[in-house]
């Protein structure tokens, strides 16, 4: 409901500066003037994170399946030599093991429901799958000078309008070869972040649009643009108990998929 | 038993290109299953894990000479196949049921789910 007082509060939010040039906590905008992004979400399409750039046919493990985002020679190598092993089936998906979040960017390329929480102070975007928790802190804070580098990093932003403007940084991206950003090897390094805006395009449809730097792995800014839909209204979110009965662990020697048979052993481990 | 031959007396092998879609996605993917092929066994349900990541329905199939064979088909989320009205009652202990799969590459008693059709002509998943 927009009460008169929340457009009073609106307009106060709306005119920055005057708290904090006291030194007082910033002014929050006030949640009755927050954008309506409640309900589940799925994302649009495949697992191929960057699916504007990608050549060949099928999904983020077919054989020939590409992105092309701007790495440098040496992390085009990088990922080339991950693609020739995701063909094999030998290419481990880090999340396969039950053990460890997404990451950003990846958090905004997984399949099963989202819901994005909107809070004048916060908003979560949590993923049923995993399950993970992206946290974009809204109360005026900054960035910690001395972050240590986690899976999602580090998020702050701001409103511009209805659009979430973000930053996220201390990513670990590959560092410790525990994140990528899909399963056909896509990675980034740990001085990768990002500036994220995410809005609502109509009323079905939520869309985040990342522009990640990475001076390690890339030549330029890299845009990728992901959309969510609006699932039916009801559409209820579950549990997402990885380790409950995972039949398809990565083998920690080789890195292959494995299929494990009813006696716990694999199928498919020769 | 890693190989079908001893199973061709007991259910009817059908190669096909239908083109359907995989039905096991996201978290691990149907790795080390042919996604060009389906198959078709006759079997009876010895337990559906209706559990995280990914459900399996473990079905006994009888092969010649008498010999018993489990295979493990794999499906989606029980989460996402909850939203679509599966239930953990929809593969009950003892059932009777014709499966169709992706099997595995190398012919393991496993492959990932198509669809199934009870005696009653009831379906679940794809089964056009």
């Amino acid at each position: 409901m927009r009460t008169l007082p929340a457009v009073f509060a609106f307009a106060a939010w709306l005119a920055p500066g005057v708290c904090a040039a006291q030194g007082e906590p910033p002014t929050l905008r006030p949640y009755d003037t927050l954008p309506d992004w409640s309900g589940a979400w799925l994302m649009v399409g495949g697992t191929v994170f960057d699916r504007a750039t990608q050549t060949g046919e099928g999904g983020a493990t077919s054989v020939g399946v590409r992105s092309h985002p701007p790495y440098n020679a040496e992390w085009e190598a990088i990922y080339r030599s991950h693609l020739e092993r995701r063909d094999k089936n030998l290419f481990p998906d880090t999340i396969s093991n039950c053990g460890v979040p997404a990451g950003f960017p990846r958090h905004f390329n997984l399949p099963d429901p989202y819901e994005f929480v909107v809070r004048p102070e916060q908003v979560w975007v949590l993923t049923e799958n995993g399950p993970n928790v992206l946290r974009i802190y809204t109360d005026g804070r900054k960035h910690l000078e001395d972050q240590w580098a986690t899976y999602t990093g580090d998020s702050v932003g701001h409103w511009e309008g209805d659009t979430l403007v973000f930053t996220t940084v201390a990513l670990k991206g590959f560092r410790d070869k525990d994140v990528i950003l899909d399963r056909t090897g896509l990675v980034l390094s740990d001085q990768s972040r990002a500036t994220t805006r995410i809005r609502k395009i109509d009323p079905t449809t939520i869309e985040v649009q990342m522009t990640i730097e990475d001076p390690k792995a890339l030549t330029r800014p890299w845009v990728v643009t992901k959309q969510f839909r609006k699932m039916p209204a009801g559409t209820r979110v579950y549990d997402y108990g990885c380790a409950e009965n995972n039949r398809n662990p990565a083998d920690v020697e080789t890195g292959k998929t494995l299929v494990i048979g009813p006696d716990g052993k694999p199928l498919n481990k020769e | 038993m890693r190989t079908h031959a001893p199973l061709v007396g007991a259910f009817a092998i059908i190669t096909a290109s239908l083109g359907l879609a995989v039905s096991v996605a996201a978290h691990h993917s149907g790795a080390g299953f042919n996604s060009d092929k389906v198959i078709e066994l006759t079997g009876t349900i010895k337990e559906f894990q209706f559990t995280n990541p990914h459900t399996w329905i473990q079905m006994f199939v009888e092969g010649d000479k008498g010999a018993r064979v489990e295979w493990s088909i794999e499906w989606g989320s029980p989460n996402s196949l909850g939203r679509q009205g599966i239930r953990p009652s929809t593969f009950p202990p003892g059932a009777k049921v014709t499966v169709r799969l992706r099997p595995m590459v190398n012919g393991a008693p496993a492959g990932g789910f198509v669809g199934a059709k009870f005696p009653d002509g009831k379906t679940v998943g794809r089964w056009e």
